[in-house]
């Protein structure tokens, strides 16, 4: 019937399954077994954790990128606005985009300099924000799944982005971005791992 | 198992009534079709339609409550199959309107967390059976988590809502929404009134105060008429570790929200309410989708004494003494308001010096002081309070609400610092849960208290988080011992 499950014997299509998940709780319950089984399938958290970390200083250039294009956005529309208005004319566009790429660099260099996560024993720490300074911390716990995610200006410039769902409602908003794909890989087994020994069972 | 036969002609029913509109455009708009018969023969053939269409619907769909799964299975064109685990369902809500009240049909409503709308919905199964499957899922979801027996326990009634309360509940709760909405329909009216009078300043000075009344009483005329309806007859039971609520004079609804999934509980009080001693209680759990209002409300409207002692018997907090942020925040808010003040009485000079409307434009002036009162009034009613397994959090003057988050219940923990509280040394310190309230704009937080308690904080929750979890844990780890001592009986199980 189900070809990729070829190799699991037993008839019952979930009995192959749902057995060794029923058997891992009961071991879990006695508090003996738990240690050696934690410690075999999942490495140490120590070697997990880690020391603060700043991002690849490439994302500047990404952020740049990327304030330039709202700024040409922003000039587009200034320009037509201004040409049909009676003071000032399309120039106008030209000065509101230099302002906005301007401000845009700034931000982009201020955002790098305050950017930092940190793995820390029992939960991720961030730190972000230019205008409004956010200190985020998400337990591992709670940690619903991670994902690893690429643009294309990132991707034009060998970076990726980690981002870490949680069951709230700013879930989405635990993201970290400038790190190269091996960082990000390597950041994401990390979680998923410190994940698994924090073995949140009801995350909801 | 299938739906009620009866369900077949109320939903082709539904869906004749939702086509009304559309008929009375057609009426409206062309009498070359054909006038009322015209219109008649257009539903009674759209009913036929519906009925054949309701029938094959009927005849597809089938629904199992067996073991650990709901099974659904349902579609006409494209077919789905549905296993929802029992262990996830958050909330059942029963819900009949009068037509289905008379037919004796309900409609049952299945809330997970995941998913941003209700994940199943049965319509319409009679109302015995979905009774029955209200307390089998009750039985199956307490069987699962294998504590104690599976037959259900006593009811207790918690709470009932008395006539006066209802009435208080349609006086204290006018929807500042219905509000605008009556002021919109005003200058519809209110032109004829002042055609009666030849000078249009009486006029005014007639209409206006009257026009004030007319807007407030009629408010207050709709806000009752449907708290009155939504809320007659409000009835909160708690039967094991689940709460049963019952509401509704025309549409009746009942449910039940689990206490094994409470995220939080809000007490708000609004400026009126809390002149009179009152307050309600809502109960946020995962499964609701945002701004699905009422649902969750576990009180509507009674004294605040009897709030307070539900809210501590679903989760035990302490007696609550808030903390106040410190001085500097109500300074930050006497700026900010006189900022506003100050432009709003620039602009009434601006209008009165530059247009040709001249009036008392220093009248404008008040809101210097009142905006400093404000400030104030913003200030008193903040306030937090950190302690063993709870972090309570209050805010807002005109609603006030408080809400209670237990620290198990914490997704994330963050504390911000906008420019302006980093020149003050503040910052506001924000606690996420999975909480349903939490995708609008309030969330549970503290304002503005001072930056190195919110760091402080922000690290104290954390930690408590993970000895909350590590406690839960235990907790079914020992559980789940007994539950398997218990199976074995004499065996012995050794834990060493």
């Amino acid at each position: 019937m189900d070809d990729t499950d070829g190799d699991r014997a037993g008839s019952n299509p979930f009995g192959g399954e749902t057995t060794p998940a029923i058997r891992r709780i009961e071991d879990a319950s006695a508090p003996d077994a738990t240690v050696p089984d934690a410690e075999t399938t999942v490495p140490d958290v120590e070697s997990l954790t880690g020391d603060p970390q700043t991002l690849e200083p490439t994302i500047r250039s990404v952020w740049m990128i990327q304030s330039a294009i709202s700024a040409a956005v922003l000039g587009v529309i200034a320009a037509v606005v201004f040409s049909v208005v009676s003071p000032g004319g399309p120039w106008v566009g030209a000065v509101v985009f230099a302002g906005a790429a301007a401000l845009g660099i700034v931000f982009s260099l201020l955002k790098y300099r305050i950017w930092m996560y940190q793995v820390r024993d029992d939960s991720l720490y961030l730190k972000r924000g230019v205008l409004t300074r956010v200190n985020t911390v998400a337990p591992y716990v709670r940690i619903q799944h991670v994902d690893t995610r690429r643009g294309p200006i990132e991707r034009a410039f060998g970076l990726a982005t980690t981002v870490v769902y949680t069951a709230g409602s700013r879930g989405a908003d635990v993201s970290i971005p400038g790190l190269t794909p091996e960082r990000a890989d390597d950041l994401q087994t990390r979680l998923k791992h410190l994940a698994i020994a924090a073995e949140g069972e009801d995350a909801v | 198992m299938k739906l009620d036969p009866l369900s077949i002609p109320v939903r082709a029913g539904e869906s004749v009534v939702r086509l009304a509109w559309v008929l009375v455009f057609a009426l409206v708009g062309s009498p070359a079709l054909g006038g009322v018969s015209g219109i008649g023969v257009a539903v009674v053939g759209w009913f036929v339609i519906a009925l054949a269409y309701q029938l094959v619907y009927y005849q597809r769909f089938e629904y199992d409550l067996s073991g650990d799964t709901l099974d659904i299975v349902s579609g006409v064109v494209s077919r789905r199959n549905r296993e929802i685990p029992i262990g996830r369902v958050q909330n059942v809500d029963i819900s009949r309107n009068v037509v289905q009240r008379a037919l004796g049909i309900a409609q049952i409503n299945l809330e997970t967390a995941g998913g941003s709308s209700t994940e199943a919905s049965l319509r319409y199964v009679s109302f015995e059976e979905a009774k029955r499957l209200q307390s089998e899922l009750g039985r199956l979801k307490r069987g699962a988590a294998s504590t104690g027996t599976a037959d259900p326990g006593p009811e207790r009634e918690l709470f009932a809502v008395t006539r006066k309360e209802l009435v208080l509940l349609g006086l204290i709760g006018i929807d500042l929404r219905l509000l605008s909405f009556v002021t919109v329909l005003l200058p519809v009216i209110s032109p004829s009134l002042r055609e009666r009078f030849a000078d249009p300043l009486v006029g005014l000075a007639v209409t206006a105060p009257l026009a004030a009344v007319a807007v407030v009483g009629i408010a207050a005329l709709i806000s009752g008429a449907i708290a009155l309806t939504s809320y007659y007859g409000f009835r909160l039971a708690r039967q094991n570790d689940e709460l049963l609520y019952e509401r509704g004079l025309l549409q009746r609804f009942s449910g039940t929200i689990p206490l094994e999934k409470v995220q939080t509980l809000t007490i708000s009080e609004n400026f009126l309410a809390r002149r009179l001693g009152y307050a309600s209680l809502a109960v946020e759990t995962a499964g609701y989708a945002p701004n699905d209002e009422g649902s969750q409300s576990a009180i509507p409207l009674a004294e605040r004494g009897r709030v307070v002692d539900l809210a501590r018997s679903i989760e035990s907090f302490d007696g609550i003494e808030f903390e106040r942020p410190p001085r500097r925040a109500r300074e930050r808010y006497a700026v900010r308001y006189a900022v506003v003040a100050a432009l709003a009485v620039g602009i009434a000079f601006a209008a009165d010096r530059y247009t040709g409307l001249t009036f008392a434009w220093y009248v404008a002036l008040a809101l210097v002081p009142l905006a400093l009162v404000g400030a104030h009034l913003k200030w008193l009613h903040l306030g937090y309070d950190v302690q063993q397994d709870y972090v309570v959090l209050r805010e807002g003057f005109w609603t006030r609400t408080t809400t209670v988050v237990p620290y198990y219940r914490v997704q994330t923990v963050l504390d911000s610092q906008s420019v302006f509280q980093r020149r003050r040394g503040l910052a506001s310190l924000v606690v996420d849960t999975a909480g349903s309230s939490g995708l609008t704009s309030r969330q549970p937080r503290a304002l503005d208290i001072d930056a190195g308690r919110a760091a402080d904080l922000r690290e104290t929750v954390a930690d408590r988080l993970q000895t909350a979890v590590q406690r839960r844990r235990s907790e079914r780890r020992r559980e789940r011992l007994r539950s398997i001592e218990a199976e074995l009986g004499d065996a012995p199980v050794d834990p060493a």
